[in-house]
């Protein structure tokens, strides 16, 4: 089982729509994947039709009932075969609060997820912006953190951040950081700049960068993966080939 | 969970129930063609699974669970072992290894998938609604079979799946699917899995008339042999022209060691003509025992001389196909088939009223006690006589003794209890292995030093192979030697006073009956 979870300090940065169409296509190639909405926004599991509600709230899932049964429970089904989710709940704005009470807060999620080693190939955690105890879990829980980046001089300065926050954190040190670029809009010039000078300051971006395009905003109207209804559109391509580049960089 | 669609409902009007009730969406959910492989005799099913093949995926589910591996083949699967490797081969048992896959049946399918949606639009339930047409690849008949409904739930939704089961059970009343769409098809054409193994399975009757119940066993010989006729001549395993020679040699034994049930001048012949049929069919086993060995020859070589012997798998497969060709057209003779049609004749007359053959009338009881009890002895008595310097003929004849014993044990079977005679008949083949390891062994190697001469002749084989051939021969000759130390060892355990009291209270139960020879 592979963890991976798409993160950025700022928010509206394309994160929740590189989630979801990377698990939708993970699962398409075969992989069971499970995608877990972390966000109280709850926008990914709007995108899949489901009810934004965990019995119990966060408070349950973080207490368990029977050992590693917590997450079991909550899992719903997608359209998608192959595709699982665990719905966001209204109370996880609060998870924040409730990791700092349970023991051992970072490891909480990976606790959660051990149990499920063998049910999914792929995980993709959801992660709410900013960074704080949720996120932090997230991240020592994930294998790999795939970061959207607007090719703006701002988003630039939230993944010097980030990349700070990593480094002086021994824990995360060795933690894979997956940059791409993200909404990008080749008309703008600042965003053609940026995108030829950030890779050459940090390296590990990664090649594929996702256009901005309206057929990604319809996935709110559509309330489905873009791959889904809109395959061959150039949005939907680049994921298809940001999810291969992603696959590749990841350990065997 | 699936459920079997009455004939009288069409699919269409089921969707239309269905829709009455909820809120669906419809879609095609394709066609599909599967085709199901399995071994000659089943050993895929008995292994607990179901191999298919459809769109050049090959996949394996499982009987109990219905779990499911999947793997890419584009060709149509041949030998067993010959699969590539992958989750499905792994599934695979051990002893299918060196059989083909046999295409059993084809089964075409059209679905059409509704997906019944909450009040967002999401699906919770799946349904599938299939209609069913088979073909049979052995008789070439086809037919439809009962459309199908199947309810998939999603996961988190039971709620949902527990409202769509209430309605189909009790508002449109369908019923369970309980036999997979495989078995209704073998069904459909008489046929089961698992209806066809070499294994002798006879459920006699010991009241019977020894003359009826001795046709019964050879009636059953014969299926078999005739079972495997046509894969034999086709070459599709080795297993066809085993198990026709295991057919022809219990049937061999059975009309000298089951006697006296028949005049004897109506069994003369068909001992001569199956006797012609063990003989007609020796070569190509013979190349087969040395083709299947092959690797293991290989692997008892040094490495180095390894390569040396490939020129031996050469000369072996050069003649392969010159003898494969004689075999078949042994099998499809005239002689071979004046031979069956005779023999089923005879094996399906009624026996006469009365017969002046003496052992006919008596209960096959009888008869078994008296046969066994002779070849028991016989086998005791020659094994006793082995000495560390007895000829190889000896030994040879103990292994013909110890053979029509376990044949006479395995027919009458069914009328010994069977906790006592199972562990008699294991013990004696742990004796026909020694004494088979010993003969077989010499035979090969004797065999082989031929095949070295012919090579040499024929101007196929270098120094460096005949070199390596000789090695191999000495290999064996040690296994053989080895073989022949552990005779004496292996021998005390049947001759052992237990064992022997064993013997005597399963066989000596009846009175001596003077039943000849």
């Amino acid at each position: 089982m592979r963890i991976l979870a798409t993160y950025n300090i700022k928010g509206g940065v394309g994160k929740t729509a590189a989630a979801v169409n990377l698990a939708y296509l993970a699962a398409r190639r075969g992989e069971r994947t499970l995608l877990w909405d972390l966000d109280p926004q709850a926008a990914a599991t709007y995108y899949f039709r489901v009810e934004p509600k965990v019995v119990g709230g966060g408070q349950r899932l973080l207490k368990g009932g029977k050992k590693g049964s917590a997450l079991d429970d909550v899992i719903k089904g997608t359209d998608f075969p192959g595709l699982d989710l665990v719905p966001a709940d209204f109370s996880f704005r609060n998870l924040d609060l409730m990791l700092e009470e349970a023991k051992g807060s970072t490891k909480q999620l990976r606790k959660l997820l051990r149990p499920l080693e063998d049910d999914y190939d792929v995980v993709f955690l959801d992660c709410p912006p900013s960074i704080s105890l949720v996120s932090e879990s997230a991240f020592r829980a994930s294998d790999a953190l795939l970061v959207p980046v607007i090719p703006t001089t701002l988003s630039a300065r939230t993944l010097e951040q980030l990349l700070d926050f990593l480094a002086s954190q021994e824990r995360l040190a060795t933690l894979k950081v997956l940059p791409f670029f993200s909404m990008v809009d080749r008309r703008k010039r600042l965003h053609l700049e940026s995108m030829a000078e950030l890779p050459i300051r940090w390296p590990q971006f990664l090649r594929t960068s996702i256009p901005y395009a309206s057929d990604v905003e319809r996935m709110g109207v559509h309330r489905m993966p873009l791959p889904a209804y809109a395959p061959l559109s150039p949005a939907a391509v680049a994921y298809q080939s940001l999810w291969g580049e992603v696959r590749a960089s990841l350990p065997k | 969970m699936e459920y079997l669609i009455p004939d009288g409902l069409s699919a269409e009007a089921l969707e239309g129930e269905l829709r009455a009730h909820l809120s669906c969406r419809a879609e095609s959910a394709g066609d599909s063609e599967i085709g199901y492989y399995d071994t000659f005799d089943w050993a895929l099913y008995a292994a607990g699974g179901f191999l298919s093949q459809s769109s050049e995926t090959l996949r394996w589910t499982s009987r109990k669970d219905a779990s499911a591996y999947a793997q890419p083949l584009e060709a149509q699967p041949g030998l067993a072992r010959d699969l590539p490797s992958g989750p499905v081969r792994d599934q695979l048992p051990p002893e299918a290894a060196i059989r083909r896959l046999l295409p059993m049946m084809r089964i075409q399918t059209t679905a059409r998938l509704l997906r019944v949606l909450d009040e967002n639009e999401k699906t919770v339930v799946r349904v599938l609604v299939s209609s069913h047409s088979f073909e049979d690849p052995t008789s070439g008949r086809s037919g439809d079979l009962a459309a199908r409904l199947r309810v998939q739930g999603v996961r988190g939704y039971d709620d949902d799946r527990e409202l769509l089961v209430a309605l189909v059970e009790s508002k449109l009343g369908l019923v369970k699917a309980e036999t997979p769409l495989l078995c209704e098809a073998l069904r459909r054409v008489g046929r089961v899995p698992g209806d066809y193994s070499s294994k002798l399975d006879l459920k006699l009757e010991g009241a019977q008339r020894a003359d009826a119940v001795t046709k019964q066993i050879l009636a059953t010989l014969l299926e078999t042999l005739e079972a495997n006729i046509q894969g034999t001549i086709a070459g599709w395993d080795t297993e066809f022209l085993h198990d026709l020679r295991v057919a022809t040699r219990r049937t061999r034994s059975a009309l000298s060691q089951i006697k006296p049930v028949f005049p004897e001048e109506i069994l003369a012949r068909f001992k001569e003509e199956f006797a012609w049929v063990q003989q007609a069919t020796g070569q190509v086993r013979d190349l087969d025992v040395y083709l299947l060995a092959f690797d293991d020859y290989q692997a008892s070589l040094p490495a180095e001389l390894r390569p040396k012997l490939e020129p031996l798998r050469e000369f072996l497969l050069a003649h392969y196909d010159q003898e494969q060709a004689r075999l078949a057209q042994a099998l499809q003779s005239e002689r071979f088939r004046v031979l069956l049609g005779a023999w089923r004749d005879f094996l399906q007359t009624p026996v006469p009223s009365t017969s002046i053959v003496p052992g006919a009338m008596q209960p096959i009881k009888a008869v078994a006690d008296v046969r066994i009890r002779r070849m028991a002895k016989r086998v005791r008595r020659e094994g006793r006589a082995i000495r560390d310097d007895s000829h190889p003929e000896e030994l040879h004849e103990l292994r013909k003794s110890c053979k029509k014993l376990r044949y006479l044990m395995e027919f009458f079977r069914s009328l010994y209890p069977g906790g006592a005679i199972k562990p008699l008949i294991k013990q004696l083949k742990v004796l026909l292995d020694q004494l088979g390891d010993y003969q077989d062994l010499a035979v090969q190697a004797h065999h082989l030093e031929d095949v070295a001469e012919r090579m040499h002749a024929e101007g196929r084989a270098a120094p460096a192979t005949l070199l390596a051939m000789g090695a191999l021969v000495g290999g064996l000759l040690q296994r053989q030697q080895a073989a022949r130390d552990g005779f004496s060892e292996v021998f005390a355990a049947f001759d052992d006073p237990q064992q022997w009291a064993q013997y005597k209270a399963l066989f000596w139960t009846s009175e001596v009956h003077q039943t000849g020879t």
